[in-house]
């Protein structure tokens, strides 16, 4: 089967909608199906009424009753049409004597009134299945269409009638009034005695009938099955898949794609492939066989493969389990006692420990405390977190001793490290490090705040909040100069900028006055800080 | 401890005073004036919130992403906005919901019937400036869509690595009052957000200037910003951005910043402390506050203003914190005034 060639277009369709594609197809093929029809059936009405002559009625039976049979035929010739291998009428009618063994008995037996007549039929004919993989296969396919399918027949019996009787009037409208009148219609008013030829002529008219309406029947039934077909695999998508990959076949990726799509397609049973509609049914209707011979990969030998896959992990898990039983002794109490085959064990114990009931209390509440203590070692283990919390906050609550730090921005506290005439000493730093002399004024200064004016600062307190600081103490001379040293000290210090050679002695002088002004330093020098 | 056990300062980068640093005084000089100008235009339109104004500038400086929380009402959603007007680049937006899904973000392949191929739809995740609003009334896995673009400005649709434009922001709105139907930003997420700015009440000054100007704008009560000049474009905000990361960074201040960022992670009343990015961010955001405010180099009071923002989101109070009622900010405060600043 070869979906790409597909004479119709292949989507999902409402089931009236798929009944009336198939109107369609008949009506595309209609010469050479009522054609082949025709003759098929001809012939074997020809045989029949040479054989029985004398008893029509016989004959007209036994034609009615063969109709799953010329069934065959148009069947046949719209699963080739439809992939575009139309056969000729000789064709087909050599095909059809091979089309009809399949399962003939019991088409003609059990399931000669089966409703779906026409939707089972490409199951049996075209996938050739039989028994209980038929059964399942059917199953699948009348979850949904069999209603419609069922309808069809139900219309068919009723086109049948209309028709023959509508023939039977075209006959009867032909005839001079004389012979004929009005609707009335009885052969043996005209005719002394109804003869048999009349009869036979009558199972002609029905031939006619059905030559002209089993083939849209039969189309019917195929494209509804057609159409659960491709819901149930969706042909549709398979097809736009096909699409992409021959359109993309260089990539690696389209290749991939494309044995995807047509690996269900290329692993379909050859001998039904020859048949024009090969139909794979899935795996698992199959009874398995052995397939593939002829190549290294054997059907066989990849179900091996998947099992084998299939028993490890992730697939199968298994997993050992432990758990506590009863002493030794008990299994072979419960072997005896199921040997016995009266009362089992525990029943004995429960009336033995009921006996002594003292026992039994004892147990319960031993039981009991059992309870109430794991429920008290949950509660702990449950609320751990939170009692570490608790008791860290406890110990955190104790009363912090506020100390005052020995050291502040890396330098003691006590004035000590600063030399005693710090404006001096920075002014002898500053032509060779400029740096180290800032740095001196700053902590000066700093040290300066702290000790003269009480100033709380911080170790995290950055230069500008210090500067903050200095401008609440309302000391506008200290605060101006403060300010020039902070921003001179900031440059140098995290600018990487120099400042201008006349800076450093400006800045000591102010020192001087702006300091010694404010407050003399107290406390006594005892080394230079500066090497 | 004598002065010369002390560390001396080494430049961590080439001090912008040098022989070179002429040019670059310049171009520093009109970023500053044209981030000036901006930071104007933009606070014409969200009064009394200079100082969240200026936190996104610096993560747009600094090139990372912002999320801002706030109840309704005051103007998250305006100053982005304000933002997207002002500069000229590309603005989406995403309203989460919900039902949103990561493709909805950013984008998906769609197959076309007709001509039986896929086609990118690129989401709104390709633009310059994109605003997540309410960004956590979406799932986990919605916000995760954000993660790869916010940290590598890149989105992989159908296997492809696709860069974002640049400049690229995430601006994030989120509502801390409102907890029913939303979806807590994971970690991950939170740790892609350069910056998590509270956004407060304004003044009361500065909330009768609003009234005035909302009451006398033909729209019924919302701020306009059709009025707002558009003074950036995305090739300015690239160069913004550059001359950004070349500013100066004394080794002093770099530890410091560090120091901050670890502190975090032993102090007793946080349980999670914050990553390396968190001391990325930080220096970033500090180098885009020292542009910002005109200087040309980062001092430590830079690092000092953006910490609380940077570590915001990175930290978590500890449950014990929580019950005794203290907040984050305030544990965050005591934990920057514990720090110590550089010295020499």
């Amino acid at each position: 089967m070869q979906l790409n060639n597909a004479q119709v277009v292949i989507r999902p369709r409402s089931p009236w909608e798929a009944v009336d594609l198939g109107t369609h197809l008949a009506r595309q093929h209609a010469g050479l199906l009522i054609s082949a029809q025709f003759l098929a059936m001809a012939a074997v009405l020809g045989v029949l009424s040479l054989v029985l002559m004398d008893y029509p009625t016989v004959v007209a039976l036994i034609f009615w009753w063969l109709k799953p049979l010329y069934d065959r035929l148009p069947l046949f010739i719209l699963s080739r049409a439809l992939f575009g291998e139309r056969p000729t009428l000789k064709q087909a009618l050599r095909a059809w004597p091979s089309q009809m063994k399949a399962q003939w008995f019991a088409n003609l037996t059990w399931r000669r009134f089966s409703p779906w007549r026409s939707f089972h039929l490409p199951v049996t004919q075209l996938e050739g299945l039989n028994g209980k993989p038929r059964t399942a296969r059917l199953n699948v396919l009348s979850m949904r269409n069999s209603q419609p399918a069922a309808a069809l027949t139900i219309v068919g019996v009723h086109l049948e009638i209309v028709l023959y009787f509508a023939l039977f009037a075209l006959v009867g409208m032909l005839l001079p009034p004389e012979v004929y009148d009005g609707w009335d219609f009885n052969p043996s008013d005209w005719l002394d005695d109804e003869p048999l030829w009349f009869a036979h002529l009558t199972n002609w008219l029905y031939l006619l009938v059905l030559a002209v309406w089993e083939p849209f029947y039969v189309a019917g039934g195929f494209t509804l099955y057609l159409n659960r077909r491709t819901e149930l695999e969706a042909w549709d998508t398979e097809l736009t898949f096909r699409r992409i990959a021959e359109r993309l076949q260089k990539g690696s990726a389209a290749l991939l794609l494309c044995a995807v799509c047509l690996l269900p397609a290329l692993y379909s049973p050859s001998s039904l492939a020859a048949e024009g509609l090969c139909l794979p049914p899935s795996s698992e209707q199959l009874p398995p066989e052995e397939r593939l011979l002829n190549q290294a990969l054997t059907s066989q030998a990849s179900e091996k493969a998947i099992h084998a896959l299939l028993d490890e992990p992730p697939f199968s898990n298994p997993t050992t389990e432990y758990e506590l039983k009863w002493g030794e002794d008990e299994p072979e109490k419960e072997k005896t006692a199921e040997r016995d085959g009266k009362t089992p064990w525990w029943l004995k114990w429960l009336i033995n420990s009921w006996k002594n009931s003292g026992g039994i209390a004892r147990a319960f509440e031993v039981l009991l405390w059992l309870v109430v203590l794991s429920a008290l070692a949950w509660l702990l283990w449950h609320y751990r977190h939170w009692l570490a919390d608790f008791v860290g906050r406890l110990q955190n609550l104790k009363p912090a001793v506020r100390q005052r730090p020995t050291t502040l921005f890396g330098l003691e506290l006590d004035s000590d490290s600063l030399p005693d005439d710090l404006a001096a000493a920075a002014e002898a730093l500053w032509p060779n490090d400029p740096r180290q002399a800032l740095s001196l004024l700053y902590r000066g200064l700093l040290v300066h705040l702290l000790d003269e004016h009480q100033v709380a600062i911080k170790n995290s307190h950055t230069e500008y909040e210090v500067l903050g600081l200095i401008n609440a103490q309302q000391l506008p001379q200290l605060a101006r100069y403060a300010s020039n040293l902070t921003r001179h000290w900031i440059n140098l210090a995290y600018g990487h900028q120099l400042p201008a050679a006349s800076v450093g002695p400006a800045l000591c002088q102010a020192w001087r006055i702006v300091l010694k002004a404010a407050a003399p330093l107290t406390a006594p020098a005892t080394q230079a800080a500066s090497a | 401890m004598s002065d010369t056990d002390k560390p001396t300062s080494t430049p961590a980068d080439k001090p912008a005073s040098s022989s070179a640093g002429k040019p670059a005084n310049n171009s520093r000089q009109k970023a500053h004036q044209l981030l000036h100008a901006v930071r104007g235009e933009i606070n014409k339109a969200l009064i009394g919130q200079q100082a969240v104004v200026d936190d996104v500038l610096c993560a747009l400086l600094a090139g990372g992403h912002v999320l801002i929380e706030g109840v309704p009402g005051l103007g998250k959603t305006l100053l982005v906005r304000a933002l997207s007007k002002v500069f000229g680049g590309e603005f989406a937006r995403i309203q989460f919901t919900p039902d949103l899904m990561p493709s909805d973000v950013t984008g998906h392949a769609v197959f076309d019937l007709k001509s039986e191929a896929f086609h990118l739809r690129k989401g709104p995740v390709f633009t310059n400036l994109l605003l997540a609003d309410e960004i956590n009334r979406a799932p986990a896995k919605t916000q995760a869509a954000l993660l790869e673009v916010m940290q590598e400005r890149q989105v992989t649709l159908e296997g492809e690595a696709l860069p974002v434009p640049q400049p690229f922001m995430v601006l994030a709105t989120q509502n801390p009052i409102e907890q029913e139907g939303t979806y807590p930003l994971p970690e991950a997420e939170l740790d892609r957000f350069m910056l998590k700015l509270a956004i407060d009440y304004p003044s009361s000054d500065d909330e009768i200037a609003l009234v005035r100007q909302v009451t006398r704008s033909a729209q019924a009560d919302a701020l306009e910003v059709s009025q707002l000049r558009t003074l950036l474009q995305p090739k300015d905000v690239q160069i913004l951005q550059k001359i950004t990361s070349e500013i100066a960074l004394d080794e002093q201040v770099l530890d410091y910043a560090v120091r901050l960022v670890r502190t975090t992670r032993h102090w007793p009343g946080l349980i999670l402390g914050a990553g390396p990015r968190a001391s990325i961010a930080l220096v970033r955001c500090a180098r885009a506050r020292a542009l910002l405010r005109g200087g040309e180099f980062v001092i430590p009071d830079d690092i000092k203003a953006c910490a609380a923002a940077v570590l915001r989101h990175r930290v978590r109070l500890s449950a014990e914190l929580e019950i005794a009622g203290q907040g984050l900010e305030h544990v965050l405060a005591q934990l920057i005034e514990q720090v110590d600043a550089p010295r020499l």
